[in-house]
């Protein structure tokens, strides 16, 4: 089950949507929050249907659009959509209006935008594509469920390319909840000195990004998605390690055969523990790196780490802002990406060059 | 300016709002000109909306779904029935 990386379109807190890898000024705030750096859109969205969209379906249109365009001469043959919380910020408005005006006289545009799969419906109207669409929403799981129903597809043979997304917004109401039960800092981060000393809470992030999966590799190909794997349960660096032997030996694979660890370390110390005691058992010689400060914590934040790990196997090129171990004097083949939320929902996702 | 005029100035003002017309100011807006199809290019999601701001903003819910095509035609149409009702702020 394997499908190759053939375009990518991205918008995150960092400059990302032209398609360049962390080329520009890295995005340094001091905040509890990290937003996107958004586009134009109305260089890939009707301005008519613009208009009526909320930032979500902005980002999501803009980042499929950016993604598709770069395979123009291919269409879709699915769309699946990964998202924790989906169009949260149109429900919060809905459900706003209804308390404000007493149940009456509510706008309809909130209501018909607040659906789960409003993004990928979205996609299907404005391509026009018909085919199998797909919303999954799975708290931190949902962007692995919809690149695992994406891999399952490709593999059925019942299509030969599927656009595959990640997606999630910061909304006031939903930071204000999730502060309640410490899941932020307290006070503003400078988001690259997010780990430093020990705190509890992390920044709030969020982020688009939509992936042209095919089954064949084409001449711009970036890198081969080979696995994924999540597990639900409470547990340590040993458990979470055991669980990473198991899935690369399915793979045929082992440690040492990975030349760089993705991970999702985001500053809390609520759950750094888990990847801090991993990396103690990791063989010295691999490579890892972390994301979150770059993008902040957010359901479908591995759709970040997952455009990181595409450009690292296609550019060779290991950004140092990311970097906690290099990897030196050999090629980048092969990276897996691990991240848990809450120290309960953990995920691995094994990347590979496109050559391998 | 007559009091129609000024009622008109103010739904240009309210309608632009309401349906988050981007780029578009009050004088790029016809009062005679049709809001639906040509014009601004409305549809019905929009329709729904506007009679939302008659009920909101002048306390006007119109049931008849033939009436409601008619006063919703244009501006001018739209402040004619608020001028009707008495509903014009002082």
């Amino acid at each position: 089950m394997q499908a190759y990386i053939n375009s990518i379109g991205i918008i995150s807190p960092q400059l990302t949507f032209d398609g360049s890898f962390l080329s520009a000024p890295i995005v340094h705030v001091e905040s509890q929050f990290l937003m996107c750096e958004e586009p134009v859109y109305k260089e890939f969205i009707n301005p008519v249907q613009l208009r009526r969209m909320s930032r979500i379906l902005k980002m999501g249109l803009g980042a499929s659009s950016i993604c598709m365009d770069a395979r123009s001469d291919v269409r879709p043959d699915a769309i699946v959509v990964g998202t924790g919380l989906a169009c949260v910020s149109d429900l919060e408005k809905f459900l706003l209006s209804i308390d404000d005006n007493q149940e009456k006289m509510l706008s309809p545009i909130p209501f018909i935008n607040s659906s789960h799969n409003t993004v990928g419906a979205q996609i299907a109207m404005m391509r026009k594509l018909t085919g199998y669409n797909m919303t999954y929403c799975h708290r931190s799981f949902s962007f692995e469920s919809a690149l695992l129903d994406a891999l399952m597809l490709i593999a059925e043979g019942g299509v030969s390319n599927t656009l595959v997304g990640g997606i999630d917004e910061h909304t006031e109401g939903f930071f204000k909840i999730f502060n309640l039960l410490d899941f932020w800092r307290k006070k503003s981060v400078d988001n690259l000195s997010l780990f430093e000393g020990s705190h509890l809470g992390t920044i709030c992030g969020e982020g688009a990004a939509f992936f042209f999966l095919e089954k064949n590799r084409q001449d711009g190909t970036l890198a081969k998605i080979t696995d994924v794997q999540t597990f639900l349960k409470e547990c340590d660096a040993s458990d979470v390690k055991g669980e990473m032997d198991a899935f690369l030996g399915r793979n045929g694979l082992t440690e040492v055969d990975v030349d760089m660890f993705v991970l999702g370390r985001n500053g809390d110390s609520f759950g750094d523990g888990i990847y801090l005691d991993l990396e103690r058992l990791l063989p010295e010689s691999c490579g890892i790196a972390y994301y979150k400060h770059l993008c902040g914590e957010y359901m479908t934040s591995t759709s970040f780490a997952l455009w990181l790990a595409a450009q690292m196997l296609h550019t060779q090129k290991m950004p140092d802002v990311i970097i906690k171990n290099p990897v030196s004097g050999r090629q980048l083949r092969r990276i897996l990406i691990y991240n848990h939320h809450r120290r309960k929902e953990h995920s691995l996702i094994l990347v590979e060059n496109a050559d391998l | 300016m007559s009091k129609e005029e000024e009622l008109i100035e103010e739904l240009k003002t309210q309608i632009i709002d309401a349906l988050s017309l981007e780029d578009i100011t009050p004088a790029d807006i016809d009062a005679d000109a049709p809001l639906f199809v040509e014009g601004l290019g409305l549809d019905s999601i929009d329709a729904i909306e506007l009679m939302l701001l008659l009920e909101r903003n002048y306390g006007i819910r119109i049931e008849d779904p033939k009436k409601r095509r008619e006063v919703l035609t244009s501006v001018r149409t739209m402040a004619k029935l608020i001028e009707s009702k008495g509903q014009v702020k002082e």
